[in-house]
């Protein structure tokens, strides 16, 4: 698989609908939070998943590659998939500050509240995409992947059931705290056809 | 019965005697549904609970935290999950494991769901519990194993400190922060004197009872944060981090001291024992890690020369010495 | 006589969308801007009476082009189409000096009321 074989109007269509997603998702994110969320530019990225990390890595670049902490979340549905929610340590514990966590927090809560900001994060994003491309999803719970690990440790992990994979990559920023958050959806070949005939649609339209 | 309410008995069947705790919460947390696995666990049956507030019914859940949670499932119209390697359960439940269960109540994953009306409007939020109490029993196990195990790999065998591997990989770590932050890391590299006599006249297994003994006494002289390892043979490495090497000298002292005043006591004999030290400090003229430690070799090898049972500490005039 | 209408979007299908939500009867002279550069050299040479500008764009973004607008004094209704619609960024591009703020995707209806109430269309 290659973006190739995605037209310029599908990667322009696929981009937009992910950057809408993202705005809503950052809309609650920044409702969540009470703080105004830094939204970058989503990028689509072909994948294998022997590469897997090595892409990841370059995205979230140097100052965060050495230790993150990474939630995982499958979805399914005529779209299905995994994503990826990626913090940065120092992240961690704004979060918990943000949200008026007490340092003392224990563990368990402070992973429990890791996993419900990328629970939510992962919903609106997906429910974003899902109501412009006229589908929806259910999802499985979230895991933690590792945390305060090198991406190549963390993505290591786990069965690999797939060899290409399209990635969609969003992030999200808090400008005066600390706080990045970097969303990796990985949608398996089966996936991305289905994707395409999606954004057709959606070009018809127009 | 029309097909239509066939499907719909079916459904309801199913929903009784999945092995599943289903509950159904109106927009005001009131109980509207409530199946069997909910019914046998809680010791409450449906027409207890139906129309009654979910808080009312088990005053023991965690109401402000869940309240905020299914008002988020609510507004945002997502999904929401409690796992119980965070939260091991959200209703006290016995679990199916009296005897060997180890664990006090039933272990639970949860689920929330939204669930919108012909409107498209969240009217209800679903609940399932699913009893995972064996599941984590099984992984509890596991991780202990592993962490076992990963104790077992980064550990020497015979004395119990770590071993070369672990070494290095702490002493690289050590290096690249005083390289980024600045500050003061020694090593000292110490050797058995005339080792080989003690194996070759009293065998390996007393010469082996002469290390454990020796390293025993020489962690009981090291801060929390001081490492012990072992680099092969009789040669053991002290990585001391936050130490400057004017430090380094008089910890070093102390363990040759310390080591040469008592003797050894194995089964049935005492041996007199001592040990040569080689010390060196972190500069910032050094490369890696490993000249640090080539440092502190080349100061043994010195004191060795010089008559063993002393210290000696690295001096650039060593270099190229070898 | 045509109106001069300016569309700032990276994206190709959401300046698409965008010209097909302004009303089917206004006489316009469309012009388009893939970017925020592209944007203010194209408002200072043709002058829009209205500019449909996108916020998230790479290089020069739809904040960023406010502020240049600004800072030149360059004359132009300008409303916001955004995929980021978070209250902040709304008063943000009030504050600098856009006239109103809609959020992707772009409502016809909603559009056409802004236009009028601005005195356009």
């Amino acid at each position: 698989m290659s973006l190739k074989s995605f037209s310029d109007d599908q990667l322009d269509a696929l981009q937009e609908t992910a950057n809408i997603a993202m705005g809503q998702a950052g809309a609650v994110l920044a409702r969540l939070l009470d703080h105004y969320v830094a939204l970058s530019v989503p990028r689509a990225k072909p994948v294998q998943a022997a590469d897997l990390a090595a892409t990841v890595s370059a995205m979230l670049g140097p100052s965060l590659d050495l230790a993150v902490t990474a939630v995982r979340q499958s979805f399914q549905g005529r779209l299905r998939g995994e994503a990826i929610s990626l913090f940065g340590t120092e992240g961690c514990s704004e979060l918990a500050d943000l949200l008026g966590h007490e340092s003392g927090a224990g563990a368990e809560q402070q992973e429990e509240l890791l996993l419900d900001v990328s629970n939510i994060l992962v919903g609106a994003v997906l429910r974003g995409l899902g109501n412009q491309l006229h589908t929806d999803f259910a999802f499985s719970a979230p895991t933690l992947l590792g945390q305060e690990q090198g991406v190549a440790a963390i993505l290591r992990r786990g069965p690999v059931d797939w060899v290409d994979a399209l990635l969609l990559e969003v992030n999200f920023r808090l400008d005066p705290r600390n706080f990045s958050c970097h969303l990796v959806l990985l949608l398996p070949e089966e996936s991305i056809d289905v994707l395409r005939q999606a954004l057709d649609r959606m070009l018809g339209d127009i | 019965m029309t097909r239509e309410n066939e499907q719909r008995a079916l459904l309801e069947a199913v929903f009784e005697r999945i092995n599943v705790g289903v509950l159904l919460l109106d927009d005001a947390n009131r109980i509207v549904r409530w199946n069997r696995f909910m019914a046998t666990h809680s010791g409450l049956e449906a027409d207890a609970v139906l129309g009654r507030d979910l808080f009312d019914c088990f005053p023991e859940l965690p109401a402000s935290w869940l309240k905020r949670k299914l008002e988020s499932v609510r507004l945002l119209r997502n999904y929401a999950f409690t796992s119980w390697e965070q939260r091991p359960y959200l209703f006290r439940f016995q679990h199916d494991r009296p005897v060997t269960g180890g664990v006090d109540w039933m272990r639970q994953d949860c689920t929330l769901i939204p669930i919108s009306d012909s409107t498209g409007q969240v009217s209800h939020v679903c609940i399932t519990v699913v009893d995972v109490t064996d599941a984590s029993l099984y992984q509890s196990a596991l991780q202990e194993a592993n962490t076992r195990l990963e104790e077992a790999s980064v550990r020497d065998g015979l004395t119990g400190i770590y071993n070369r591997g672990h070494l290095e990989t702490r002493l690289a770590e050590e290096f690249a922060r005083v390289r980024r932050h600045g500050g003061a890391l020694s090593v000292v590299m110490f050797d058995f004197d005339n080792f080989k006599r003690v194996n070759d006249t009293h065998g390996h297994q007393c010469g082996d009872e002469v290390l454990r003994q020796v390293i025993r006494r020489t962690s009981s002289l090291l801060r929390a944060e001081d490492l012990c390892g072992r680099y092969g043979g009789e040669e053991f490495t002290l990585l001391l981090p936050d130490t400057p090497v004017e430090q380094a000298v008089r910890v070093a002292e102390r363990v040759r001291a310390a080591v040469e005043a008592t003797p050894i006591r194995t089964r049935n004999r005492e041996l007199g024992m001592t040990i040569t030290l080689g010390i060196a400090g972190y500069e910032e003229n050094l490369g890696s890690h490993e000249q640090l430690l080539d440092n502190a070799d080349k100061a043994l090898y010195r004191g060795k020369r010089e008559g063993r049972n002393r210290i000696a500490l690295f001096d650039h005039r060593l270099d190229g010495q070898g | 006589m045509a109106t001069p209408v300016l569309v700032v979007d990276d994206s190709t299908m959401s300046r698409k969308l965008t010209m097909r939500a302004l009303p089917a009867d206004w006489n316009v002279e469309l012009h388009q801007a893939s970017g925020g550069e592209e944007a203010l050299a194209l408002c200072r040479q043709i002058k829009p009476r209205l500019m449909l500008l996108d916020l998230t764009m790479p290089g020069m973004d739809g904040f960023e082009v406010l502020e240049a607008m600004g800072r030149e004094g360059l004359e132009c209704v300008v409303v916001v189409i955004s995929a980021d619609i978070q209250p902040k960024a709304e008063a943000r591009v009030l504050e600098l000096g856009a006239v109103a703020f809609l959020p992707k995707p772009v409502d016809a209806g909603q559009l056409a009321r802004v236009l009028r109430e601005n005195g356009l269309s």
